[in-house]
């Protein structure tokens, strides 16, 4: 088609011309000249800029088609990162509860601790104050060698529990590394789209869908805020809950 | 006093049930989202709920409004423990009648002063 020889002068035009210039009309005819050589120059920018943008298309789809990125990233990076996602639940889900254990394990070591302590306290008072009797004595120093033995072993019970409580804490490391890796893919698929958008769309319309996209948000549930200091439709923090709270009357 | 446990997580309803248990509150269940508790509560004998609000199938909220429409359950007291902050869902939840709204994350302090609060109010 575009070797196509398309004349740059219409038969009548030509006429025309003829005509106005055997007339001797020269400013007729110079019109008739200056009218084809304008449209002659105008359909070409068209054609150049209709042949650009069929070549960007086509070099687009081609691309899309031999980027085998993309595929990889449907068929394995994104089941990737959801499986890595569920493992981030699952790891800080342990970590949580070897930690909650552990409090669950310590808690009674410190209740008998304060019970032990204060049956021990008004024998031990007496002693201090010389008012105790030889038999409370002998009692009171059984009693007391107890509470070491228990103690001691109460102690090292806390240890390992505090120990396992710092332990729980490697989760964050590790889910740390998951995440950063899914944002990367996040990132990635995000260029991606970018690329699919302006190809294939105006930019009006990625403008028109943003928006809607954002009033949906608006009613949804949204989880927590990371970014509750640069918004002003949200509370940060229980005092302004209950600023606003009471505000209404609660 | 018998205490229902609403949220999807089971590690904030552990967290909710031990905090609740230092309070004094021994007595309590645990529901994963308003689906599974509304059936619960419907069975009778709950005197308080907590409930998060963000959960699959049935949110906090859709749950505190079945309670208030329900001749026998509408006076039950009910807690929001939620991530959720917006203004405007702080105060759909307070027009829904909610008794007490503390966001996550939260102290154990904060649950002692809400939860004295919300029975205070009751008498």
């Amino acid at each position: 088609m575009a070797d196509q020889i398309v004349p740059l002068l219409s038969l009548s035009q030509a006429k025309a011309l003829v005509a106005h210039l055997e007339a001797n009309e020269i400013i007729a005819a110079n019109e008739i000249v200056e009218q084809a050589s304008d449209i002659s120059i105008s359909e070409g920018q068209v054609f150049e800029k209709v042949g650009e943008l069929t070549r960007e298309l086509h070099d687009a789809l081609v691309s899309f088609q031999n980027d085998t990125r993309l595929i990889d990233m449907a068929g394995h990076d994104i089941p990737d990162a959801k499986l890595r996602l569920n493992y981030v639940i699952e790891m800080t889900d342990k970590a949580a509860n070897k930690t909650m254990d552990a409090v669950d394990n310590c808690l009674p070591i410190a209740d008998k601790l304060i019970a032990d302590l204060d049956a021990v306290k008004p024998s031990w008072q007496g002693l201090m104050n010389r008012e105790l009797a030889l038999g409370d004595f002998k009692k009171l120093c059984h009693q007391i060698d107890g509470l070491i033995e228990e103690s001691s072993s109460s102690a090292i019970n806390l240890r390992t529990s505090l120990t396992d409580i710092l332990m729980a804490q490697d989760f964050q490391d590790l889910t740390g590394q998951m995440i950063r890796r899914v944002i990367d893919l996040v990132q990635e698929i995000e260029l991606k789209l970018v690329g699919i958008l302006t190809v294939c769309s105006s930019e009006e319309n990625a403008e028109i869908k943003k928006e809607t996209a954002c009033i949906d948000n608006n009613i949804k549930a949204e989880g927590p805020i990371i970014d509750a200091e640069s918004r002003d439709d949200v509370v940060n923090g229980q005092d302004d809950v209950d600023d606003l709270l009471s505000s209404l009357g609660f | 006093m018998k205490v229902l446990i609403v949220d999807d997580f089971s590690t904030m309803r552990r967290i909710i049930k031990n905090l609740l248990r230092d309070l004094g509150f021994t007595n309590t269940f645990e529901a994963d989202d308003g689906n599974t508790a509304l059936p619960m509560l419907k069975d009778g004998g709950f005197d308080f709920v907590v409930t998060d609000w963000n959960m699959p199938i049935m949110q906090g909220i859709d749950l505190l409004k079945e309670i208030r429409k329900d001749p026998k359950l509408k006076h039950l007291p009910v807690l929001m423990v939620t991530a959720e902050a917006k203004r405007e869902q702080i105060i759909e939840a307070a027009q829904a009648g909610v008794n007490g709204y503390i966001v996550k994350p939260f102290t154990a302090g904060t649950l002692k002063e809400k939860l004295d609060k919300v029975f205070e109010r009751l008498g």
